[in-house]
């Protein structure tokens, strides 16, 4: 352990791959603080810089942009009232009162010091867990790799807002586009008669397109319909260091609390850290002396929050590289980042390229240096850039989605990729099918059908998924997660017409 | 009268998806000995669980009511018109994008994106007041060289 991680911290310590995640914290922090920019969209515009990288430098940019997204979202959400990311919703709860009440530096660096701390504790959980899963995962085969897929589908499915059917649809859509071109057994599928479509769709300019298509033209359709969501701040903020560094003292317990529950609700696969920032958040105020005072600019609340959002990121590791299954969209795009640079993601990962995942630890820990750093020295700057207007950012983002897209094979037909495929997503978004189920599907079909068919090779029964203990589990937690989300739509539909009826009475 | 919902529409769609497909896979190489699952086994699976759940999502439009079905928020309807009228930018956009994507190989990466990059900006900013124009042009002219320095020069990758 100690030797693959000094050798990794030797090969991340270089000053070029330093600045890498300095630029990409700083990037982060920027696509973060951005409202509806969101870190998955951070993620996707910084990947094809990486394609001509090692897969140190590469993988270390993008986890830089990954910590400082997680830390990002609290600038607009203190100055604006507008959480820059979906995980920092409940941020706005306090941090934009405490900003009203003329505190605003004070709300911004409670934010970031509990982001730090929140981090650099999902890495020891990363540390300690991610090669004891992965060590574990060891003696699975194909069998219980298939059921582990399916169910890690059928619960991002599950978890999509309510549209159970929408989401098991769009996961099976994803499995689909994978069939395309030529397969494990070197047989055509899908082609049609184009000579391109033989060698199937690449991943990357399949998810940017549907990702950030329907991102950007959601951003515009909602500037559309409410002009008053561009509004302006006043950007003089000063950190008052003594002030924060009191009250973090006094948030020992809480801080702990919100950053193991942001690392476990990472590690788990469909929620990240929009589900963190809630449970977190409630759960400081189900603890605190005094939960009244939550929501009106006290610490608590945007320590509970800050400090699990960013825990996701260490957390959400652990699956992506112990199983090889992400838990989210930026752990799917991060996951495309791996393979693209030759590497598969797994419990092999931890003895195979035992420095690649020193180097993923030790990225995390110095781009939490650097996005504290970075937070405190310029957040005057970055609340200036979260001002940019959407009308400006959707234009040149479709332009490097474009050329990042062509830069993966110097191959044109990419773009045409990504154009259709984002027009398909924009689509799916508009008759309100649950996207990420559709992504994830794109980034493990194809393990999933060598997996299943290995399986079928090794024992040709179909029954032996149901026999061998494991697998059975995974499957029948497959079910069990489609009940339970059925089980939700029908107590929120329950509670909702109870409520109607109790307004009508 | 039976109104094309969304809902009923995405369910429709998939339908027809999953039918030309399934019609496909009898051009995908059947079993041999030696791979006896086939290729089309996969997809065929995939289309299978498609079906069954675009024809649940079709029959859940009948029997359930739209205050019920949380996915699908009961808007007003608008004729193909008016909903073109009121998507106007988005769908400006989208057609600047394919413009820009057929232009890229013709005229070369530089032309192409300053194109794309000041006729978008226009159509989101308006092309009303000085500043406006001032902003487009400061923008496209500044970052569309920056990215061709970046990806040539650093990264070593042609762009056409």
């Amino acid at each position: 352990m100690a030797d693959f991680f000094l050798q990794a911290l030797a090969q991340v310590g270089t000053p070029s791959v330093l600045l890498l995640i300095l630029i990409g914290v700083l990037f982060g922090i920027i696509g973060g603080s951005i409202p509806g920019f969101t870190v998955t969209m951070a993620i996707l515009v910084v990947f094809p810089f990486t394609f001509a990288m090692d897969p140190v430098s590469g993988v270390s940019l993008m986890v830089g942009v990954f910590v400082g997204g997680y830390s990002g979202g609290i600038v607009s959400g203190v100055m604006l009232g507008i959480p820059g990311t979906p995980s920092s919703i409940t941020t706005v709860y306090d941090g934009y009162p405490m900003a009203q009440r003329g505190e605003p530096g004070r709300a911004l660096g409670i934010g970031v010091a509990a982001s730090f701390i929140g981090t650099l504790i999902s890495v020891a959980v990363l540390v300690y867990f991610g090669p004891l899963l992965a060590s574990f995962s060891m003696n699975f085969r194909p069998w219980e790799i298939t059921a582990l897929i399916i169910f890690a589908l059928t619960l991002v499915a599950g978890l999509s807002h309510g549209a159970l059917l929408k989401g098991l649809l769009a996961a099976a859509l994803g499995l689909l586009i994978t069939t395309v071109g030529y397969d494990r057994n070197s047989n055509l599928r899908f082609d049609f008669g184009f000579d391109a479509l033989g060698a199937g769709f690449e991943m990357l300019p399949v998810m940017i397109g549907i990702f950030a298509f329907s991102q950007l033209m959601g951003n515009l359709e909602k500037l559309r319909d409410d002009p008053q969501s561009a509004k302006g701040a006043n950007t003089n903020v000063a950190i008052p260091y003594t002030l924060i560094l009191r009250d973090m003292a006094g948030q020992k317990l809480n801080t702990l609390r919100s950053s193991l529950i942001g690392s476990l609700i990472g590690a788990l696969p469909g929620t990240g850290g929009t589900v963190a920032n809630f449970v977190s958040y409630d759960q400081a105020k189900k603890f605190s002396r005094h939960p009244e005072r939550f929501g009106t600019g006290i610490p608590d609340g945007i320590v509970a929050s800050e400090a699990s959002n960013s825990a996701v990121a260490g957390g959400a590791f652990v699956p992506t590289l112990a199983l090889g299954i992400p838990g989210d969209l930026p752990m799917a795009i991060m996951m495309g980042v791996l393979i693209l640079h030759g590497i598969t993601p797994g419990p092999l990962m931890f003895e195979q390229n035992p420095v690649l995942v020193g180097a993923i630890y030790a990225s995390l820990m110095i781009g939490a240096v650097v996005m504290v750093l970075c937070q405190l020295l310029l957040v005057r700057w970055f609340a200036k850039i979260s001002l940019i207007p959407q009308q400006v950012l959707v234009p040149v983002v479709l332009m490097l989605c474009a050329i990042g897209s062509y830069a993966l094979n110097n191959n044109l037909f990419d773009v045409w990729v990504l154009f259709a495929f984002g027009i398909l997503g924009y689509l799916l978004w508009k008759a309100s099918v649950p996207l990420t189920p559709l992504i994830l599907g794109v980034v493990l079909g194809n393990n999933l059908e060598r997996q299943l068919f290995r399986a079928l090779e090794l024992e040709s029964s179909w029954l032996t998924f149901l026999t061998r203990p494991l697998s059975a589990l995974f499957l029948a937690l497959a079910v069990a997660s489609v009940i339970f989300s059925l089980y939700q739509n029908r107590k929120i539909q329950r509670l909702q017409a109870d409520g109607a009826t109790s307004r009508n009475a | 009268m039976l109104t094309l919902t969304k809902d009923r529409a995405l369910a429709l769609a998939m339908l027809a998806l999953t039918g030309i497909l399934l019609a496909e896979t009898r051009n995908i190489a059947p079993p041999t000995s030696w791979q006896p699952y086939g290729s089309a086994l996969f997809p065929q699976i995939l289309l299978g669980i498609i079906a069954v759940l675009s024809l649940l999502l079709l029959l859940r439009t009948f029997f359930v009511s739209p205050a019920d079905r949380k996915d699908e928020p009961d808007r007003p309807r608008r004729s193909l018109a008016a909903w073109i009228r009121h998507n106007g930018t988005v769908l400006s956009l989208f057609g600047l994008f394919g413009l820009y994507a057929l232009l890229l190989p013709l005229i070369g990466y530089l032309p192409a994106t300053l194109a794309f990059l000041v006729t978008s900006l226009a159509l989101l900013l308006g092309i009303d007041t000085r500043r406006k124009w001032i902003i487009n042009l400061t923008v496209s002219c500044t970052l569309a060289p920056l990215v061709y320095v970046i990806f040539r020069f650093v990264l070593n990758v042609w762009l056409p």
